[in-house]
C-alpha cells in the first residue's frame, strides 16, 4: 500500500459544494489511507502475518532453534489425528464447551427473570454480579484454588458442617473432578457477562403479550416457555455464541489452577497447544494443534454473522 | 402471590450475591490475618488487622513492582490502542476508502480468532525482533492485539454519525484533520469512552502475552507476578492474600466508578 499525502481541500471543498453527499465520500482518499496506516501496519506484521505463519509452521518440523525449517507436509496433521492425548483435549473442550454453556446460561437467565421488573437494589445486585467478569483470571483462579484446598478450602468445610465429611477430597487433585471444578470457576467467573445481556434483552419483550397468555390460562411456565423465550431468540444465540467462542479459547483459569493435569484430565486444546510449543518446543506440531483452535472460532464466528445478518438486536 | 414471592425473590438474589462476593471477601479478610490463623480458622472474622501484610506484600513481594508495571503498560497501551483505532475507525466508518471492505475485513478476522492462533510465530517475530525481555516486547503485541476490537468498535459509531456534519465545516474551509479532531472525534466519545474503559480491563488482566513476552522478573505485571509468587511461596497464605488483595482493589475500584460503562461497554462490545 503506498501512502500518499495530496492536497486535497480544494478538491474536497468543490465535490462537497457541487454535488449532494454521496454515500462513499470520493475526495481525499490519500489522507484516508494515512488515518489507516498506524493501525494497519501494526496489525499486518504482528496479526496477520503469524496468523499466515501459523499455517507454515504445521507444515514443518520446526523445533524453534533449527536455522532452518524443515518442510514435511501434512506429517504433522497426520499425527495429530492419532495423537490420543489431543482426542483427549477436544473432548475435554467439548464437554467444557456444552456444561459450561447450559450451566451458565440458566443461571444467568434465572437471575435475569429474577430482576426484569427492576426490583428495589437492581443496580446493587448487577454490580455484583458482574464483578469476577472485570477481575483478571489469575484472580479467579487462585480464590477457587482456595475454595477447593482440602487443608483449609471452604467446600470441605462446607461439606464437613453439614454432615457430608465423606464428599470431602481435594477437588482439583482428583483426576476425575478436576475438570468440572476448574469449569465451575469459570462458569461463576462469565454469568454476569450473559445476565447483563440477558437483562438488557428483556428490556425489549412485549408485556402485552404476556399478559395476553396469562388470560389464556398459561402457567408461569409456559408463559417463560411461550412467549418470553422465542423474544429472546436473539439474545439467546448471541450468548451462546459467545460462551462457545470463549469455551473453546478456554486458557487462563485452567493454567492457573491446575496446568492441565493431574494425569491430563484438565488438558484442553488451548493448554496442549501451550505445552507442545513453548514447553516442549515442537513448534511445528503446536502450530498444528493451534490451526485447530483457528478453524473451530471461525466456524463459530460465521454462525455468529448469519445471525447478527437475520437481525439485530437493539438495546 | 404478593410477600412470599417478593420474599423468595429477594433470598435468591441475595444468596447469589452473596456466592459472587464471599470468595473476595474471605480472601480479602485473609490478607489482614497471619498464615497461622488463615490455618488455624480460615473463615473467622480477623482477630487482629494486620495492616502490616500489605505493606510486606507490596515491598517483599514485589506487587509493588508488579502494580507499578501493570500501571505502565495500561498507561502505554491503552493511549495507542484508542488513538490508533480512533484514526482507523475514522477512515472505515466515515471516509470510506476504495479497499475498506476487505480491510475491514481484516481487522474482523483478528476479532474472531484467539490469540492462540498467533501466538506460536508471534513470539518468535518479537524474538527476532529482539524485543523479548523489553517492555516493548509486551507493549507492542498487545497494541496489535487490542487494534482488531477497537478499530471495529470505532469504525461502528464513526459509520453511525451524520457525515453532513464534516462536509459542512470542509465548505466552511477545515481541513481534514481539524474536521477529525474537533468535529467527528468529539461527536464519537461514547464509543471512545467504551474503548478506553474496556481496553483498560483488558490490559490489566493481560496473562498470556506477559506470560510468553515478558518472563523477565522486572517485566511482570501483577496478574503473572502473582502466579509466580504462588509457585515460589505457596504455604505463605497471608501474602497471598494481600498481593490478591492489591491485585484485585484497583480494577474493583475502577469497575465501582465506571460501572455502567463497563457493563454497557461489554453488552455493546458482544453485541456489535
Amino acid at each position: 500500500m503506498t501512502v500518499t499525502v495530496p492536497r486535497t481541500r480544494p478538491r474536497a471543498a468543490r465535490r462537497a459544494a457541487t454535488g449532494p453527499p454521496g454515500r462513499r465520500p470520493r475526495r481525499g482518499h490519500g489522507i484516508s489511507y494515512a488515518f489507516l496506516l498506524p493501525a494497519g501496519a501494526l496489525y499486518a506484521v504482528f496479526i496477520l502475518y503469524p496468523l499466515a505463519e501459523s499455517v507454515f509452521l504445521s507444515l514443518t518440523s520446526w523445533d524453534g532453534a533449527q536455522p532452518e525449517k524443515e518442510f514435511v507436509g501434512l506429517a504433522n496433521f497426520e499425527r495429530m489425528l492419532g495423537d490420543e492425548l489431543f482426542w483427549r483435549s477436544l473432548g475435554h473442550n467439548v464437554v467444557w464447551v456444552v456444561l459450561g454453556t447450559a450451566a451458565t446460561m440458566a443461571v444467568a437467565m434465572l437471575l435475569a427473570m429474577l430482576v426484569w421488573s427492576r426490583p428495589r437494589g437492581f443496580t446493587a445486585f448487577r454490580t455484583l454480579y458482574f464483578m469476577p467478569q472485570v477481575l483478571p483470571a489469575v484472580i479467579v483462579g487462585i480464590v477457587w484454588s482456595w475454595i477447593y484446598n482440602p487443608a483449609f478450602g471452604i467446600l470441605n468445610r462446607a461439606l464437613e458442617a453439614v454432615g457430608l465429611e465423606s464428599w470431602a477430597r481435594g477437588w482439583l487433585g482428583d483426576p476425575d473432578l478436576a475438570l468440572y471444578a476448574v469449569l465451575a470457576a469459570a462458569v461463576w467467573a462469565q454469568i454476569g457477562l450473559a445476565f447483563v445481556i440477558f437483562t438488557a434483552a428483556l428490556q425489549n419483550v412485549d408485556t402485552d403479550l404476556i399478559d395476553a397468555a396469562r388470560v389464556d390460562g398459561a402457567n408461569a411456565w409456559q408463559r417463560f416457555r411461550n412467549v418470553v423465550v422465542p423474544q429472546l431468540a436473539n439474545a439467546i444465540t448471541l450468548v451462546t455464541v459467545l460462551l462457545l467462542t470463549h469455551g473453546f479459547q478456554a486458557f487462563d483459569h485452567v493454567w492457573i489452577m491446575t496446568k492441565g493435569g493431574p494425569d491430563d484430565s484438565t488438558q484442553l486444546i488451548a493448554t496442549y497447544t501451550y505445552q507442545k510449543a513453548f514447553m516442549e518446543n515442537e513448534v511445528g506440531y503446536g502450530a498444528t494443534l493451534s490451526l485447530v483452535l483457528t478453524v473451530i472460532s471461525l466456524i463459530v464466528s460465521v454462525a455468529v454473522v448469519r445471525v447478527r445478518e437475520r437481525e439485530r438486536i437493539s438495546l | 402471590m404478593g410477600l412470599t414471592v417478593q420474599g423468595a425473590r429477594y433470598l435468591l438474589l441475595i444468596l447469589f450475591a452473596v456466592l459472587f462476593l464471599m470468595p473476595f471477601v474471605w480472601i480479602w479478610f485473609s490478607a489482614l490475618k497471619s498464615t497461622a490463623e488463615i490455618n488455624a480458622d480460615p473463615f473467622g472474622v480477623p482477630g487482629e488487622l494486620m495492616w502490616g501484610n500489605l505493606a510486606e506484600a507490596w515491598t517483599t513481594g514485589r506487587f509493588g513492582t508488579y502494580i507499578g508495571n501493570s500501571v505502565l503498560y495500561a498507561v502505554f497501551v491503552v493511549p495507542l490502542v484508542t488513538a490508533f483505532s480512533c484514526l482507523a475507525g475514522y477512515a472505515l466508518g466515515a471516509r470510506r476508502p476504495p479497499g475498506e471492505r476487505l480491510i475491514f475485513g481484516a481487522f474482523l478476522l483478528g476479532i474472531m480468532v484467539p490469540f492462540q492462533s498467533i501466538m506460536i510465530p508471534q513470539y518468535y517475530l518479537i524474538r527476532d525482533l529482539d524485543l523479548l525481555g523489553t517492555y516493548w516486547g509486551v507493549i507492542v503485541p498487545s497494541v496489535a492485539l487490542g487494534l482488531a476490537f477497537g478499530v471495529f468498535l470505532m469504525r461502528a459509531f464513526f459509520r453511525g454519525l451524520p457525515q453532513e456534519i464534516g462536509n459542512a465545516a470542509r465548505i466552511d474551509g477545515a481541513g481534514e484533520w481539524r474536521v477529525f479532531t474537533r468535529i467527528m472525534l468529539p461527536l464519537a466519545r461514547p464509543g471512545l469512552i467504551t474503548l478506553v474503559v474496556l481496553q483498560f480491563m483488558f490490559t490489566w488482566n493481560m496473562f498470556l502475552i506477559p506470560l510468553l513476552y515478558g518472563q523477565d522478573e522486572n517485566l511482570r505485571p501483577i496478574s503473572t507476578g502473582i502466579m509466580f509468587f504462588i509457585g515460589e511461596y505457596s504455604v505463605d497464605r497471608s501474602m497471598i492474600a494481600s498481593g490478591v488483595t492489591l491485585a484485585s482493589i484497583p480494577i474493583i475500584a475502577v469497575y465501582l466508578v465506571l460501572q455502567r460503562h463497563f457493563i454497557q461497554g461489554m453488552t455493546a462490545g458482544a453485541l456489535k
